[in-house]
């Protein structure tokens, strides 16, 4: 049988959590919680997702990016795909990009995709199934 | 530093006294000169018994140093030289050519009885004002001692009687000595009178003009220095950060107190150290040092309890927690000031000089008006921190329920959750609108909060406003066309880049344009337009053929909150704050909204801004 495709939600706001899972899920997806960096990347190490979504924001402003970085610079994770959620795109985050970590990777980001809440649930399915598509070529 | 200064000042000054009166001098001789000669010619041709070839001759000499004189102040002049002395010397040349001169035309023309005899007066009174008061007695003393000499020797008649000019009693009658030395004395007397007086009015003019020399550098320096503080403030109130207005303070302080290094140091939060935030002519070495702790430094307590503390010999002084690094800097002076936000010390500003007793009391007051004034800067920038600080904390905190409950809403509408009657949908859909503009509301409160909190910080991008109006326009051009309203864009190529924080253009363009769009029926247009209105500024244009506002509402659309009666009825859904945020955008970027409705045509609103940011 073919296993479904495993996706890791982290974000320190589980009602937001159990949306995109019931959505997911309901697209047949495998979907894992977490709800901060730590247990994220525990989950990680238990078993290599198939795509991660993750918060910008949890408990403080750089969180998800830390994790995201961290991820990048990992052998074994550098290649799983990203979706990162901004909740507030004019505080700059976005646009001028995160300072502290200019020396890790330079203007590159170690995301794939931003995604910006409220997610609209049927853009969210549809670039994971891009994502995911272009990750299997 | 100052006295040497001084000093300098007062010898220039007097130089140029010196120098204009030496050649007054010299223009005045000639006059004289011609003078005499004229007077010695008609005395002669109306028949007065006169020695004219001596006399003549005598000013003929007169005439000829005079062109020496004139031909050596030129060169003098043009060396450049600033020392003063050889003015003096060339003064004291004059005179005494002159005095040989004068004496040689009274020996000629009478002696003691010579009518001439009267010039000494101008020639003393001339050395009085010219040359220092003991040069003036010098001269009166040899005036007297000539003069008696003169006299003695004419009478002892070991010297003939020079050729009187004027018939006078006394060259006939038997000449008595005592007569003679009467009248010497009285001729005498005179002549010590007028040195006094001449010399005690030189003298209390000079104080004066000294005086007045001190008090005007004095007000030079106080206007130099009030300019360099007006200049400091004026920098630190465009500094955006801590680090580039403490930067700038200590940058200013050093140049405007002429001291070779300064340093400003803050308090941590259990104010027990004080860490270097900037320095100024400081080595790495005594800076990295890392913070200092109060406790260990006398100077540094006493400063942070309040007092202000001028050290004239820092050799002599042990209260410091690194006394050698003072040293191995090269410090021997220093003020330290409280740095003092109301009644709080929040850090110590201090300057420090290579030279001992450096400072005066009146450094210190200045430089306490200094460090008075960078601490109000450092406190306006830490709250407008705080105020930024807590509005994106505030937003971030506000926004998240509002999304979550967005999701969750979503999902039950698009029934990822199990299938809706139609009732259910219809409450689930005025939900979702009513959060959705709450949503809306607080992203649109906390852009002004941001903006008025951050409305200082310069801007170092330079937004290619083309571009993001392209961009924005891009956004609204579906639903106009789902409304099927026409939307015609008009970008001028000509129009620059704008130095700014691209949100505003963002918020600017996004928000003119969707209330266009919102506001405009079906089978209306709506029309923008970007172009160069002239050389400075640029024109930012959205019409529209919508439900226009009613004139007595034009003038409270930029009003918080405040939604025209037909935007009401036309749509429950409406901030009634974006029109706010196009009039801060407007503001921020120093430019002007205005708004025309002409009834039943739509609304035309104009933004005007200066093209160099």
């Amino acid at each position: 049988m073919k296993t479904q495709p495993d996706i890791l939600v982290i974000d320190d706001d589980k009602d937001l959590v159990e949306t995109i899972r019931v959505v997911l899920e309901s697209q047949g997806y495998e979907v894992r919680r977490a709800y901060n960096g730590k247990e994220g990347r525990l989950q990680i190490e238990k078993k290599i997702p198939d795509l991660i979504i993750l918060d910008v924001m949890m408990s403080t402003d750089t969180e998800g990016f830390d994790l995201a970085y961290k991820l990048k610079q990992s052998k074994d994770y550098k290649t799983i795909p990203i979706l990162m959620l901004t909740s507030f795109p004019s505080s700059g985050m976005v646009e001028k990009g995160p300072e502290k970590f200019q020396h890790i990777m330079g203007e590159e980001w170690p995301v794939t995709e931003f995604l910006e809440k409220p997610v609209n649930p049927d853009d969210l399915i549809a670039v994971i199934e891009e994502v995911l598509a272009e990750k299997k070529e | 530093m100052a006295e040497g200064h001084e000093l300098i000042k007062a010898q220039l000054f007097f130089r140029k006294e010196l120098m204009e009166r030496v050649q007054w001098f010299i223009r005045l001789r000639w006059t004289a000169a011609a003078a005499g000669l004229v007077a010695v010619w008609i005395a002669y041709i109306l028949g007065f018994p006169i020695a004219v070839t001596p006399v003549t001759a005598l000013l003929l000499f007169c005439a000829l140093y005079n062109t020496g004189f004139s031909f050596l102040l030129r060169t003098l002049q043009s060396s450049g030289t600033s020392d003063v002395r050889h003015y003096v010397v060339f003064a004291h040349a004059q005179f005494a050519l002159d005095f040989l001169a004068l004496f040689g035309i009274i020996f000629f023309t009478g002696g003691l009885f010579s009518p001439v005899l009267i010039f000494i007066f101008f020639h003393i009174m001339l050395t009085g004002i010219l040359l220092e008061p003991l040069s003036c007695y010098i001269y009166s003393a040899v005036v007297l001692l000539a003069a008696g000499l003169m006299i003695f020797l004419q009478v002892t008649r070991v010297l003939p009687p020079g050729p009187p000019l004027l018939e006078h009693p006394f060259l006939h009658a038997q000449i008595r000595f005592a007569d003679m030395a009467a009248a010497y004395g009285i001729f005498a007397a005179a002549v010590v009178v007028t040195a006094y007086l001449i010399t005690t009015l030189k003298i209390s003019l000079r104080t004066k003009g000294r005086e007045l020399l001190s008090v005007s550098r004095q007000l030079d320096l106080s206007n130099a220095k009030l300019m360099a503080l007006y200049g400091m403030v004026k920098e630190m109130h465009m500094c955006s950060d801590l680090q580039a207005l403490a930067d700038s303070a200590a940058r200013n302080a050093a140049i405007i107190m002429g001291v070779k290094a300064c340093s400003i140091k803050l308090l941590d939060e259990q104010r027990r150290n004080l860490r270097f935030v900037s320095t100024y002519g400081l080595s790495e070495d005594y800076v990295s040092k890392g913070p200092i702790d109060i406790e260990k430094s006398l100077v540094n307590l006493r400063v942070v309890r309040g007092d202000k503390i001028s050290i004239g010999r820092v050799d002599e002084t042990y209260a410091f927690q690194y006394p050698e690094d003072i040293v191995k800097e090269n410090i021997s002076s220093l003020i330290c000031l409280p740095l003092r936000a109301e009644k709080m010390i929040t850090g110590v500003f201090c300057i420090y000089s290579g030279e001992a007793d450096f400072f005066t009391q009146q450094d210190v007051d200045f430089f306490s008006l200094m460090a008075d004034l960078t601490a109000l800067g450092i406190e306006n920038i830490k709250t407008q921190e705080n105020k930024t600080w807590f509005l994106r904390k505030a937003a971030h905190q506000l926004r998240s329920p509002l999304n979550a409950t967005h999701s969750m809403l979503d999902t039950l509408l698009r029934q990822y959750q199990g299938p809706l009657n139609s009732s259910q949908k219809g409450v689930l859909e005025r939900c979702m609108t009513r959060i959705s503009l709450l949503a809306e509301m607080v992203g649109d409160l906390l852009k002004i909060g941001i903006k008025r909190a951050d409305i200082r910080r310069p801007d170092s991008t330079v937004v290619d406003v083309q571009k993001k109006l392209k961009e924005v326009a891009g956004l609204y051009q579906p639903r106009a066309y789902e409304k099927n309203i026409g939307f015609n864009l008009q970008i001028d190529d000509a129009v620059p880049g704008v130095k700014a924080d691209p949100q505003l253009f963002d918020n600017l363009f996004s928000n003119l344009i969707s209330n266009a769009v919102k506001y405009t029926n079906p089978g209306g247009r709506v029309d923008i337009a970007l172009g160069v209105e002239n050389e400075s500024h640029i024109l930012f244009e959205v019409s529209d053929t919508g439900i226009g506002i009613p004139e007595q509402d034009l003038t409270n659309i930029f009003t918080e909150f405040y939604r025209s009666e037909n935007a009401r009825a036309y749509t429950e859904k409406g901030t009634g704050l974006g029109l706010v945020i196009v009039k801060e955008v407007m503001d921020a970027l120093g430019g002007t909204v205005t708004v025309e409705s002409p009834a039943g045509k739509g609304a035309r609103f104009f933004c005007r801004f200066p093209a160099a940011q």
